[in-house]
């Protein structure tokens, strides 16, 4: 592995003591990015074209994440068809899933196998339609996600591309705005759709989980997404005004738009936190030519209330946090701004965006974090370790390490398979960030503070 | 029972069919009242009736459908998983390690190396020059970081396309670290489902660790208990009765072992085998290269725990040993049914459905009998015929029998007989709650052990949890139906 070790202190620097292995992976692949933002489409069944495991393990992930059915279909490869090319288990699999599931969208990611033997998708997909003339097929998008290069934070990214490559078709101008979310729980989304509803701005998600992964138990079950970004939101997208991806790591879709149908595109930082939930706002505002209503400057009021009532408990604490790039990032700004110390920082994905946007928190904050980027969660265990770490925010995976170093943790970013409520958290706008002020003080007082509320110190 | 005889088919599947069904279709007349399914699926679903009703089985699911299986990596993993002193480390692209890493709930009293995610996490340039280079460092990396007692290398599809030759890797690395490094031949396109991998984990148990080295002492009363993967701590439930009537348990194949212990496994007397789904060919291999015979045992339910003591008993036919087996079943048999009122008054005459991975399929068909649950559906994701045998042999006449069923079908049969609660795995598990049916989970993540008597009262405790809570009162009554988005 290489990491991407870009340590911005200069003394008492621990050294990571390993190369070649990932021990405790901080990333996924391909495939199981495409397969979240495929999920967001209103009526879309995901296949993964390669053997079972991959949509097995992937399903069972997902499932305990977000405590929904999850059904993403397999072309089920096996030994005899991998001799032979995947062309026939493919076409089987387009014409099972239109007949049984009658999808409004299929979208088709690859994975090593059949990228390795060289199956191309695109041909086999345009024979699909080629057999079937006088049908009325669903759109079937082709998303290449070999799982050797990149991770999920790219999958999800190629997925929304591949979708607004495929369906997004200039007509009129209308006046909508397109919204890149990137890997946040549904929860998120639907924080940032209350935002623009108060600001009177429509918008076009792509794609859209707020529903389809946190849905009410009705009296039934439905096979294909209930809700979502309908296929034709899709094809309009490239008549809005412009697009914004919240994550910096999702916005190859937006660029493609402003590229080929001049529609601006503006991507990150995620808005987490005062500063970077101003920035989404004024971008919006502007867009709009109108004032920050009354009720979200009141928000804005809340947060800041919210942050001085907390900042003697939080103030001067060294958080580690770990997860996707920009959920890290953003987190990171945030925590500066309740005090506290983002003192490692570590994704598992390579990125030299996610090294810039650190260093450039660090110099606005005068901190100075050790950067992780390309490393797992041995690595950041190994800084957590020797950097008198107070709290823990990441994935679940990051327990163990918790429960080692004797520091509380706060799940978050995926997967939360071992706590309630990962498709209700959310930390984006300042509604949210009100919520996360309280939690994260919150467990400092339980942690940090005794029954009577007096500080524990060693005497 | 009435509700599924008014459906029951015309016709059945012959031994005969089911012999030729991997060669070619058969065109068997079963209604479709059933389910609505795929013409190609209808043979898969049949319901029991006398000794000659089996679903067509071991067949390559239809691409397009989502199917519940995973893949043969996935099948050695979760044997070989739980050896709790070894690093497991899968050569492939990151997605096989990461949605793996840790999933199988399998307890150790001691090392918790196994709990990690090891991967060589191949990368685009590995695929065009090769991977041998970078495993072989990783693992010389590793036996510095860790001085583990075994390294097993797990390969991947990709693995298997490129061509690395992981024989030679691991002797090379072995060579280097002196530590042992055994591959697993297990690329997940192998097989047509998981059955494969369980298999290739028991030949690399076979051929690179069993007879490898020499128990300290041996009693008269060694046995392993194979297919035992201590998943929510099972084989602490039964370690302790096998103590009590003087067994010695030498060894569990591979539930909270060790390296040494594993290497160790071929001086026992006897083998039982607990999952017979897995590790069915483990046993019949040490019995040829051993001489070591094996029993079947069950430990899920108070009968099939007690038969079980009872076999080992009768088969070292030792009378201290048959008399203090008898005493245990009888004071534990007594205990256990005072304590397990409670549960029947409110469980007795429900009905059961079952979809597991394994042999829980009919395992636990007596277990739920002694709570008087009736189960009125049973199947299994990768059965063979042999496991169907089994099925046909334990369920009573007009018990539905599902061989690989994909979610669509699972949310139909579901719908269709409502059964008061339906045991399986996390992917069935949300399907069922949308439902309204009550789900306990009996697969790699489950956190309370069954096994043993004690495990049968949390066994109890744990479907009451699910069947009896006031929740249900709450969700909806009357289902409308599936949405199926169908034309």
């Amino acid at each position: 592995m290489q990491n991407n070790t870009m340590s911005l202190k200069t003394e008492n620097q621990c050294v990571t003591d390993k190369k070649f292995a990932v021990i405790n992976p901080c990333k996924m692949c391909q495939p199981m990015g495409a397969v979240q933002a495929l999920l967001g489409v209103k009526g879309a069944m995901p296949l993964i074209h390669g053997s079972q495991g991959c949509s097995t393990y992937m399903r069972f992930q997902l499932c305990r994440h977000f405590r929904e059915p999850i059904n993403v279909s397999s072309t089920s490869m096996s030994e005899g068809t991998v001799v032979y090319g995947g062309e026939g288990n493919l076409l089987k699999a387009l014409n099972t899933i239109w007949k049984e599931y009658n999808p409004e969208l299929i979208g088709v990611t690859s994975s090593c196998l059949t990228e390795t033997i060289g199956d191309d998708m695109s041909l086999i997909i345009k024979k699909f339609k080629n057999s079937h003339p006088d049908e009325d097929l669903p759109p079937i998008v082709p998303i290449s996600t070999p799982s050797y290069s990149g991770s999920h934070v790219d999958g999800y990214d190629k997925a929304v591309k591949s979708l607004v490559e495929n369906l997004a078709h200039p007509e009129e101008n209308n006046h909508k705005i397109n919204v890149i979310p990137g890997m946040i729980s549904p929860a998120d989304i639907m924080a940032i759709k209350d935002i623009l509803k108060e600001l009177d701005m429509e918008s076009i998600f792509i794609t859209d989980t707020s529903e389809s992964l946190n849905s009410p138990l009705t009296d039934d079950v439905s096979f294909l997404p209930g809700e979502g970004t309908k296929v034709d939101e899709i094809r309009e997208s490239a008549n809005s005004i412009a697009t914004i991806s919240l994550s910096k790591h999702a916005d190859s879709a937006g660029a493609f738009l402003q590229k080929k149908c001049g529609v601006k595109s503006i991507s990150g930082p995620l808005p987490v936190g005062v500063r970077n939930t101003d920035q989404f706002i004024d971008y919006i505002t502007k867009r709009r030519s109108i004032e920050v209503p009354e009720s979200i400057q009141r928000d804005r009021g809340k947060i800041i209330d919210a942050i001085v009532d907390a900042h003697p408990y939080n103030y001067s604490r060294k958080v580690a946090l770990y997860g996707d790039p920009d959920v890290v990032t953003g987190l990171s700004r945030f925590v500066c701004e309740l005090g506290m110390i983002p003192s490692v920082v570590c994704t598992g994905v390579q990125s030299s965006r996610f090294v810039e946007d650190m260093e450039k928190i660090a110099k606005e904050n005068n901190v100075s974090p050790v950067v992780l980027a390309g490393c797992d969660l041995y690595d950041l265990h190994q800084q957590v370790k020797c950097q008198d770490i107070e709290l823990l925010i990441g994935n679940s995976y990051g327990a163990r390490i918790a429960e080692a170093e004797n520091i509380p943790i706060l799940r978050m970013g995926f997967p939360v398979y071992d706590r309630l409520g990962a498709q209700r958290i959310s930390i984006l706008g300042y509604k949210a960030g009100i919520q996360m002020v309280d939690t994260i003080t919150n467990i400092m007082l339980e942690n940090y503070y005794d029954e009577s509320g007096h500080e524990i110190m060693e005497f | 029972m009435g509700h599924i005889q008014k459906n029951k088919p015309k016709s059945h599947l012959s031994l005969q069919n089911i012999q030729n069904a991997g060669t070619n279709e058969i065109n068997i007349d079963v209604p479709d009242s059933i389910i609505k399914t795929l013409e190609a699926r209808k043979n898969h679903i049949c319901i029991k009736k006398g000794d000659n009703s089996n679903p067509s089985c071991n067949k390559a699911s239809i691409p397009g459908t989502v199917t519940q299986r995973s893949c043969v990596y996935g099948g050695a993993r979760v044997v070989l998983m739980p050896i709790t002193d070894a690093i497991h480390l899968v050569h492939g692209p990151i997605g096989c390690a990461s949605c793996t890493w840790d999933i199988r709930g399998s307890r150790s009293s001691s090392d918790d190396l196994y709990k990690n995610g090891f991967s060589t996490n191949l990368e685009e340039k590995d695929i065009v020059f090769g991977g041998e280079k970078k495993l072989l460092e990783t693992i010389i990396e590793l036996n510095k970081l860790y001085n583990p007692a075994a390294v097993f290398v797990y390969a991947t599809c990709v693995v298997g396309l490129i061509g690395d030759d992981l024989k030679s890797v691991a002797r090379k690395a072995e060579r280097l670290t002196k530590c042992r490094v055994i591959p697993v031949q297990s690329e997940g396109f192998r097989a047509v489902n998981k059955s494969l991998g369980h298999q290739l984990a028991c030949d690399a148990m076979l051929d690179y660790l069993i007879g490898t080295d020499e128990p300290e002492t041996i009693t008269k009363y060694d046995i392993n208990i194979v297919g035992e993967f201590n998943v929510a701590g099972d084989l602490w439930g039964i370690k302790p009765l096998f103590e009590k009537i003087g067994v010695n348990v030498s060894c569990a194949i591979t539930g909270d072992s060790k390296v040494e212990d594993i290497a160790r496994a071929h001086r026992a007397k006897l083998n039982v085998v607990q999952c017979q789904k897995s590790s069915n060919h483990l046993a019949m291999e040490m019995e040829k290269k051993y001489g070591i015979p094996f029993l079947k045992v069950n430990f899920f339910g108070i009968e099939e725990t007690s038969n079980s003591l009872r076999d080992v008993a009768q088969f070292f036919n030792n009378p201290e040993m048959i008399r203090k087996t008898e005493e245990l079943i009888k004071s534990e048999t007594e205990r256990l049914r005072a304590e397990i009122i409670k549960y029947k008054e409110r469980l007795a005459g429900k009905r059961v459905a079952v979809y597991v991975g394994g042999n829980k399929a009919w395992s636990l068909i007596k277990a739920f009998e002694e709570i008087e649950m009736e189960v009125i559906m049973t199947g299994t994701q990768n059965g063979l015929l042999e496991d169907y045998e089994r099925i046909r042999e334990t369920v009573k006449d007009g018990t539905l029998v599902v061989d690989d069923a994909n979610s669509m079908e699972l949310a139909r049969l579901l719908k269709k007989y409502r059964p008061d609660l339906i045991v399986s795995g996390a992917k069935e598990k949300y399907l069922s709650l949308k439902l309204g049916i009550p789900f306990c989970d009996f697969n790699h993540d489950r956190i309370t052990s069954f096994a043993g008597f004690q495990g049968f009262i949390n066994f109890a405790k744990e479907v009451d949890r699910a069947v009896s809570s006031p929740v249900w009162n709450l969700t909806p009554k009357n289902y409308s139906g599936v949405k199926e988005n169908a034309k």
